[in-house]
């Protein structure tokens, strides 16, 4: 899932917990749920990419990345 | 200067022609008999007789013709006159249906006419307003078909870049009257961006600054190259093949296109229409980052966004890794303070419906102390949260599905306790069912 759609499931779970009618249990689950969506979205923040790769375009029209530098 | 080799024209004529025919007989055969052959050759000869007839042109009978005389004249021309600047003010400029510009290179006291052919329109940024004051490369000549002298030209440069500068508000023109230049057509650059792809020479300082910033800010954004010339003949072509090798791709979030800092023919290929439409064309948000001075070029109208140089096109491209923790954060805030209402309604409606049935007179006091306990009991089981904190546990299967009920358990069957610092695993020994299971 991408950045983006965690922060939009975030936003759901959110949501439903804050209306009045979610039943304990479902709530526990939402709020499990939106730790998780919390700490994945954390990880692919605090990852370090640090360097730059070249788009190359194959003879079969596929295209693959090639390191350029630091 | 120097002469050139002949041209084909120039060699064809130095086959053998009868009337051109340097030692040969003149081409009337005057000799019926020899009396009246001398009287007949000596009406015909004309003042070049000291010569005799050893050169074309030199008697009616060795009369060259009108295309010999224009097509040597022609090569004349061409072997003794290098291309050369010229310079001069255009007048009667006419860009024919053919494809060919035809005008006059004028000065106060001579004209040469000009023309350039179609195929040599490629390198001349536009066509030259009548008036304008040019310098034009071109190669001296005659042209046969009109018995004229042509200055046949391949390069015309005006006065202050007026050419360039023509140029560049007729393609502004008509990308405007596409609608590619208005301000609706703008993109909004993505708010979580994961890959950036850059189109920009890959030894040139634009690159560098971009990973720079990228690197620094956002490091967990992917910076992808597509390679191009940013510069030079070949730069337009390549320029556009990269735009549209990464929309063929389809993985970048956005793209910035652009260089370092140059002298302005330097930057000319970014005032190029086909590198315009190709940005146009862009599936995802453009920022063109061109060094340049004063003027704008082409390429930033066309882009969804304009920065004054690469490391702004960078920082405008990602944002930085601490203003999207602090959203993640502000999430979690909600996410907590949403539960934890939660369980404050829950809490709330238990006392209220505890203290309803406590109150209703027409239960025994017996009867109301047991409703009340009851109460109680399932108001503990309703908030774990908030009670585990005062020293209550929830009691969930295997499958974390919370256990309520008497019922709910079996003698002999493992399930988990949770408190409020932990769990603990735990076996059912025995089920007493009814109230007075609260305990002693």
């Amino acid at each position: 899932m991408s950045f983006e759609h965690r922060l939009q499931r975030l936003e759901e779970i959110v949501r439903e917990l804050e209306g009045n009618q979610v039943e304990l249990a479902r709530a526990l689950e939402l709020f499990e749920e939106g730790i998780e969506c919390l700490r994945a979205a954390s990880t692919e923040l605090a990852s370090a990419e640090a360097r730059v790769q070249r788009l190359v375009e194959r003879d079969d029209g596929g295209f693959e990345l090639t390191d350029l530098r630091g | 200067m120097r002469k050139r080799r002949l041209g084909r024209e120039a060699r064809e004529a130095s086959a053998p022609r009868p009337d051109l025919d340097l030692f040969g007989a003149p081409a009337v055969d005057a000799r019926p008999t020899a009396s009246r052959a001398a009287a007949r050759v000596k009406e015909l000869r004309t003042p070049y007789d000291e010569l005799g007839d050893t050169f074309p042109g030199a008697t009616p009978m060795s009369a060259v013709s009108v295309g010999t005389v224009t097509q040597t004249a022609r090569d004349i021309l061409e072997g003794a006159f290098m291309p050369l600047w010229v310079r001069g003010e255009i007048s009667d400029f006419k860009a024919h249906r053919s494809g060919h510009w035809y005008f006059c290179l004028r000065d106060h006291s001579a004209q040469l006419r000009c023309v350039v052919w179609s195929r040599d329109r490629r390198l001349i940024p536009a066509p030259p307003d009548d008036g304008m004051q040019v310098a034009a490369l071109g190669q001296l000549s005659v042209y046969p078909t009109r018995g004229e002298m042509q200055f046949a030209v391949r390069r015309i440069e005006a006065e202050g870049d007026g050419l360039w500068r023509k140029a560049l508000e007729l393609t502004r023109a008509r990308l405007a009257a596409d609608g590619l230049l208005s301000a609706e057509r703008k993109r909004a650059l993505p708010r979580y961006p994961r890959c950036i792809a850059v189109v920009t020479s890959p030894d040139g300082a634009a690159l560098h600054d971009i990973a720079a910033v990228v690197h620094r800010r956002a490091p967990h954004v992917r910076l992808v190259l597509a390679a191009a010339a940013v510069q030079g003949e070949t730069a337009p072509q390549e320029l556009c093949y990269a735009l549209d090798q990464l929309s063929r791709w389809g993985v970048a979030d956005a793209v910035i296109i652009g260089r370092g800092g140059g002298a302005r023919e330097d930057l000319r290929a970014f005032n190029d229409e086909r590198v315009a439409r190709a940005v146009a064309r862009c599936p995802v948000p453009t920022i063109s980052a061109v060094g340049h001075e004063i003027d704008v070029s082409i390429c930033d109208l066309v882009a969804d966004h304009r920065a004054p140089t690469p490391s702004a096109a960078a920082e405008a491209a990602v944002r930085a890794t601490e203003e999207l923790a602090a959203e993640l954060r502000s999430h979690w805030r909600r996410l907590a303070d949403a539960l934890a209402a939660r369980i404050e309604g829950a809490h709330g409606q238990l006392h209220r419906i505890a203290a309803d049935l406590a109150s209703a007179s027409r239960f025994t006091l017996a009867q109301r102390q047991s409703l009340v306990r009851d109460a109680a009991a399932r108001l503990h089981a309703l908030s774990p949260l908030a009670t585990l904190a005062r020293g209550y546990a929830i009691a969930q299967s295997a499958e974390g599905a919370t256990l309520a009920s008497v019922d709910d358990f079996e003698p002999g069957t493992t399930f988990t306790l949770r408190l409020h610092d932990g769990s603990v695993r735990s076996t059912a020994l025995t089920k007493f069912p009814g109230p007075s299971s609260l305990g002693p």
